[in-house]
This record gives structure tokens, sequence and C-alpha cells, in this order.
């Protein structure tokens, strides 16, 4: 495999979801004509004419809702939200259409829609342009949500969401976006998490943006005679519950690092599924490494608000600690 | 790839030229967004100007010592189109580390 | 406009040597926005930008080294303080303020204080429902709020015919029982006196006013965006025929009230604002993330501030 980007990587699974299937449609704000403002649409419009890449008026509920419509008439949707923080006007349609509409209609109508959203922090952007919503959309029932780390991933987690028949939140860490890696699909069934570094002393779980800066506290670990097992745990809901307790069964530390805040974050579901699965192997409360209780401040401030390395590694000896 | 020139940008105070001090790059030099590629001399001061892309130098369109005005074509990259509305790339570099862990079972 | 012009050309350069991170430009609409501001009461009237009010936020009296503070990542909104100031921060989660504005203008009948609220939002902002349901609150309730729309032509890449069915943000106050204005955003005069007509008419119960000020987006979106590769030059070309500033320095000339001493005169004020919003921004403080991280609540809970307080710690804890 030679190196690429995750913007490329995920603009080939697209086109790969457009060629495989004729009711394969891809629709938001700029990702027409213009390829997207990150450029992950980058030339499909002419690839694929206008009828099946278009460009909407601008308004998140109605490029969601739009997309509930046309499932309800067979046509398989993969809309973009063009950052996390602008996905909330689209947030009635996720949380009371998409995730009951299935129930209501007693399965007449599934939803094969994916939802793409460039997400995370990392860029230095104004406002808004640097959110986690994980925890809003996987806590809703009926939709699930994965986050690829790196470039293969994102090919193949994005093909497995547009393919799968039940509604999907794509979350693309944009900080990775230009990254360029000759990383190769792995090898991990459905709804897998992946082990990315063994390790025996403690694991770090993490996701999307957060998953390299694991890695490299591993590394600075390592220095130190501390051997970090890193899982990346690609599918948010569902959570990979057998591979998260293996692994923290193996190490027996557990640390969840991610860039939410940490009340109510996913570091919180991780830590009671670990508890119920893993209790008594455990030496150590879970520890989650996160984002304080506030917004996310302006771009000036954003290096010491996102975990660090450093607080990775404190988070790393608070699990030694015990 | 595209090939894509930038001008001297309006360094403020009402300039209207600055003369190149020395080039930081050279032709065919691989740059990253905002590293810095230039250092112009002003009427008021010596000024370092970042790239406003990556990509490949292909032009310097003055020589060290030449002035140029404000407005006139600067420098000329190769690459490829990474621009996205918002935000910057982040330097892949290594981070930094100031914790030391101290491991218990040693 | 003048000032606004050099301003927004200073911030693109600044944006260009790292000063700022990003910056959006309002090049082309300084009269839609001057004009319209000039107008206001600022001692009662409330201004709600949404991000590309450059020019009618610095008329309403923000300085310009504030709004470059957002854009270099100092702080966010572009505003230091928005209670004083009478104009709320800007914001790229288009929409939503038009809300806040109907909701202040609802606060301010009660109160009876004559004031209005004028609610700024492009063509593109103005499909995002949060709109429709601002100016039909403003309708049944019978509010003192101007909906400014500037119609620039563009929302990133959508020009306005595929973005506004049926052609006209003016036309859809019909529809909402609100009173309606099309006018050419580029002639400063004419947006002035629309929006004092809109003004009065708000302050004598009248109710709400939809501005839809035609004018064009010369600049690109924001500073890494590149225009070339969704419209053509000759548009932009034929704009720059009615640049608002070209435009109202002929007007000055014809009524024989400028002269070239006093053109020169704007021009070196024009340079000097931007000496003092260079400065204004270097004399900003850097913040302090403790300090931001106390802002989320106005009493925050004891346990709410014990986690906060030992994540701040941690950090210490590492620079020690």
């Amino acid at each position: 495999m030679s190196e690429r980007s995750m913007q490329q990587a995920l603009n080939e699974a697209l086109a790969e979801a457009l060629a495989e299937d004729p009711r394969v449609l891809v629709f938001g704000e700029d990702v027409g004509r213009h390829g997207g403002v990150f450029r992950v649409t980058d030339d499909l419009q002419r690839r694929f004419g206008e009828q099946r890449v278009f460009d909407t008026p601008l308004g998140e509920a109605g490029i969601v809702g739009l997309a509930v419509g046309l499932c309800m008439q067979g046509w398989r949707p993969v809309v973009e939200i063009q950052f996390d923080g602008f996905v909330f006007p689209a947030f009635n349609q996720i949380a009371t259409q998409i995730s009951k509409l299935r129930t209501r209609t007693l399965g007449a109508f599934g939803l094969p829609l994916t939802i793409r959203v460039p997400s995370y922090g990392g860029i230095k952007g104004p406002e808004h342009h640097s959110e986690s919503v994980e925890t809003f959309v996987a806590h809703l029932p009926g939709i699930k949500v994965v986050s690829p780390s790196n470039p293969a991933e994102a090919q193949t987690l994005l093909g497995e969401a547009v393919r799968d028949p039940d509604p999907v939140v794509f979350l693309e860490p944009k900080s990775r976006y230009w990254a360029r890696d000759d990383s190769m699909p792995s090898p991990v069934g459905e709804y897998a998490s992946r082990v990315v570094r063994e390790g025996a002393d403690v694991t770090l779980f993490a996701w999307g943006a957060t998953v390299d800066r694991c890695l490299q506290s591993a590394e600075f670990a390592a220095e130190d005679g501390v051997d970090v097992q890193v899982v990346d745990l690609r599918w948010l809901k569902p959570l990979d519950v057998d591979g998260i307790s293996t692994a923290a069964g193996k190490t027996r530390r557990a640390v969840v690092v991610h860039e939410a805040p940490v009340t109510l974050g996913l570091g919180a579901e991780l830590s009671a599924v670990l508890m119920e699965r893993c209790f008594g192997d455990l030496l150590a409360p879970v520890v989650r490494v996160a984002a304080p209780d506030t917004p996310y401040p302006s771009a000036g401030l954003e290096d010491e608000y996102l975990p660090s390395v450093d607080r990775i590694l404190l988070g790393i000896q608070s699990a030694l600690d015990g | 790839m595209a090939l894509t020139t930038f001008n001297l940008p309006d360094l403020g105070e009402g300039l209207a030229e600055a003369t190149v001090i020395e080039w930081l790059v050279a032709e065919g030099d691989e740059v990253a967004r905002d590293a810095p590629i230039v250092e112009v001399d002003t009427a008021k001061a010596a000024v370092e100007i970042p790239s406003p892309v990556s990509g490949r130098v292909v032009t310097l369109h003055a020589a060290d010592g030449e002035t140029v005005a404000v407005g006139a074509p600067l420098i000329s990259f190769e690459g490829e189109d990474q621009a996205g509305i918002v935000g910057t790339v982040p330097p892949e570099e290594k981070p930094r580390r100031r914790v030391r862990l101290q491991n218990p079972k040693q | 406009m003048v000032i606004v012009r050099a301003l927004n050309d200073a911030a693109i350069a600044m944006q260009r040597q790292g000063t700022l991170y990003g910056f959006a430009p309002c090049t082309g609409q300084e009269a839609a926005q001057v004009g319209s501001a000039v107008a206001l009461d600022m001692e009662r009237d409330f201004v709600f930008p949404t991000y590309r009010e450059f020019g009618a936020m610095i008329t309403a009296g923000i300085k310009p080294g504030e709004l470059l503070a957002h854009h270099a990542g100092l702080y966010d909104g572009g505003v230091a303080d928005a209670a004083a100031s009478r104009v709320a921060p800007l914001y790229s989660v288009v929409g939503a303020t038009a809300l806040h504005a109907t909701g202040w203008a609802m606060g301010a009948k009660l109160d009876g204080i004559g004031g209005v609220a004028i609610s700024y939002f492009g063509d593109g902002a103005s499909t995002q429902g949060e709109v429709h349901e601002a100016m039909n609150f403003a309708g049944v309730f019978e509010l003192p709020v101007v909906f400014f729309c500037q119609n620039n032509g563009w929302a990133i890449s959508l020009p306005t015919v595929r973005q506004v069915a049926g052609g006209s943000v003016a036309a859809r106050a019909a529809g909402y029982g609100l009173a309606a204005d099309r006018v050419d955003g580029n002639d400063v005069i004419a947006v002035r006196e629309a929006t004092a007509a809109a003004l009065e008419r708000a302050r004598n119960g009248g109710g709400a006013t939809v501005i839809e000020a035609m004018t064009y987006r010369a600049g690109p979106h924001a500073t890494s965006d590149d225009p070339s590769r969704y419209r053509d030059i000759e548009e932009e070309e034929s704009w720059r025929e009615r640049d608002p500033i070209v435009r109202a320095r002929e007007l000055l000339r014809e009524r024989g009230e400028a002269d070239e001493e006093f053109l020169a005169a704007v021009e070196a004020e024009a340079a000097a604002a931007c000496e003092q919003a260079r400065r204004e921004l270097a004399e900003t403080p850097r913040p302090r993330l403790a300090d931001r991280l106390q802002l989320a609540y106005e009493r925050p809970p004891a346990s709410h501030q014990a986690r906060l307080d030992a994540w701040i710690a941690q950090e210490e804890g590492i620079h020690v």
C-alpha cells in the first residue's frame, strides 16, 4: 500500500460505494461542485453526476431529514455535516426520527444512511469547529457510531458504514485528514476494536484523533520501562465489549483517553462495561483522561485543553499506582 | 498538481514594497504551510513571511536584495490542494513530554 | 467604509503572516454593513451578527482589535464585553442568532425601552430553519426586529440561485406578515435610508422588517478558501464595477462634498486605524486557560468546581 492521506482514503471509499451501489447518493453543503471543504468528496460529482452527488442549501436539519425521506423511498444517502459543531440543528432528526423510525414503523422502514462528520479538535479552528459529539449520538438507540484513526481504517470503515443496513454516524478526525501513511486494513471482525500496540502493563483505550497521541505516549512510557497496550475502539456503538474486556483483562489496568469533556463522556460507558466484565481482574479503577467540563476554548488555548502526552502519562501513572 | 503563485502581501503600515533580505527556502524545496519562507525588509522592520500553503517551491520571483512591490509575484508553488476552509494542518512533529513514569513494579 | 476595507486587507495580510489563524473578509459588503449600522441608536438597540459582520460591528462601536483577537484565537466571538457594547459575539453555526434577536426584542418591548434588534445574516443562513422560526415569532408577537439579510451571492461554493428557493429573501417577509425592503446593498445611502425606515417602523410599534441588501462577496469565504474553484473571474470583475466605495466616492465628488484633500485624509485615517488595530491586538492579554475554564456557570456546583480544580492542578503539576 503506498502512502496516502485519510482524505484520499475516504474519497476512494466514497467512489467505491457510488460505483458499487446505484442507490448511494452523496450530498451536503459544498460537497458537489467544490468537492467538500476538506476535499473528501473531491471530483465525485464529475465522475458520478449531479443527480448522485449534489449540493444542498444550508440547513443541517434539512440535510438529515432529506436523508430520512430518501431512505423511505429505497435510496442509500451518505450525507456530510460540514463540522461537528453544526450537527446540533440536525439533532431533532437524529434523536426523534433516525433513532426511532424503524421501531415506530414496526420494521417497515430501516434507514441505511450514513452521516459523515468532520470531528474533534487539533486544527486551531474557530468556535464550534472542534467538537466531540460521539456521546450524544451513541446514547441514542438504533444508531451505530464509528470513528477511524488512520487512512486504511477510514477506507474500510466508511465502506462498512455505507453497506450497513442501519444508520451510522461516521466521525472523521479532521486533524488527521492530511497525515499520510501506508497503513494496511486490519483483519478484525465486524464491529471489532483493534489492538494497535501490544503491551502488558496498562491499556489505553482511544479512537479517532487520540489514537496517535496514545501511541506517542506509549513510546515515552517504554522509555520509562512501562509496557503500554493501545486499543483503537473503532466502533463506539456498538462497543466491542469482548475485545475491550480481553485487552483490559490482560493488563489489569485501563485508561480511557478522549477529547470530549469527562463527565458522561464515552469513558464513563467504558468504565461501567469494564467494571461489569473485569471487576475481579482490575488492579486499579479505570482512569479517564479527558477534557474538563467546560466549552471548548479558543484556538490559542487548545493545546492545553486537549489530552496531551503529559496528561496521558499522568493517567498511566494513576493506573499504575492503583 | 496545481501551480499557484503568491504575491507579496500587504504588510501593513502603508508600505508599498519590501526588499528580500534572505530566502529561507530554495527552488525545489518541499515546504509546509506556515513555515517561514523569506525574510523581507520593509522601511520599518525585517519581517518573516510564512508559507501560505504546503507544496514544492517552483519559482522564487525575486533575488536576495531585490525589491518587490506589494501585490507583485513573490513565490510560486506546485502542490496538492490541501486547503480546508478553516483550520491549520497540525504539524507532524513528535511531541515533547515532561512527565516521567515511576513504575511500582521495578 | 474605507476604514473597514483597509482593516479587512490588513487582517488578510495578518493571516498570511501567521498572526491570525483565519479570517472571513467582508470585502465588497462595506456599504451594506456600514450603511445599516450607522442608522442604529447604540444607546438602546442591540446588534446580532453572524460571522462576516466585521464592518457592522466596528461601526456599532466594537474595537477592531477585539475582532482580530477572535481570529487570533485569543477569545471567541470578537466582543470583549457583549453586554456593555450591545453587540452579541459573532457566531459560525448560522441561523441561531436570529432567534436571539427576536427574543431580545421581546424583552425590550416588555421593558418599553424603544430599542430595536438588528439580526445580520446572509443568503446562506437565511435557509436555516431557525431564521424562519425567528421571523414567524417576530410576526406573531409584533416584535421590534430588523432582519438584515446581506445577499452576497454565495454561501461558500453555493450560489444564491441554488440556495434560496423563489429567489428572494425579502419576498419571504410577506409570508410572515412582515414588511420587506429589497435594496441595492452597495449603495450606502440607500442602505442607511432603508435601515432607518425599518428602525422607525419598529420603534413605532409597526413590527419587524426584512431588509434584503443585494451585494457581493468580493473575496473568498475565508482566508483558506479558493473561489476560483467554483466561480468565474468575469463575475468577480463585473462586481468590481459596482464597488460600494468607488460609488460612494463618485457620489461625494459629484455633490462637491469631497475634494482630494478630504479623500487623502480618509486614506490616512484608514491607515491609522490599521495601525491601531494591530496595536490593540498585540496588547490584548494572552488568556490563561485556568481563568477561561471558570466561565461555564454563574453558580458552579461544588462537585464541578472540585473536579475542575483537580484538572487544573494536574496541569500546573506538569509545568513544575
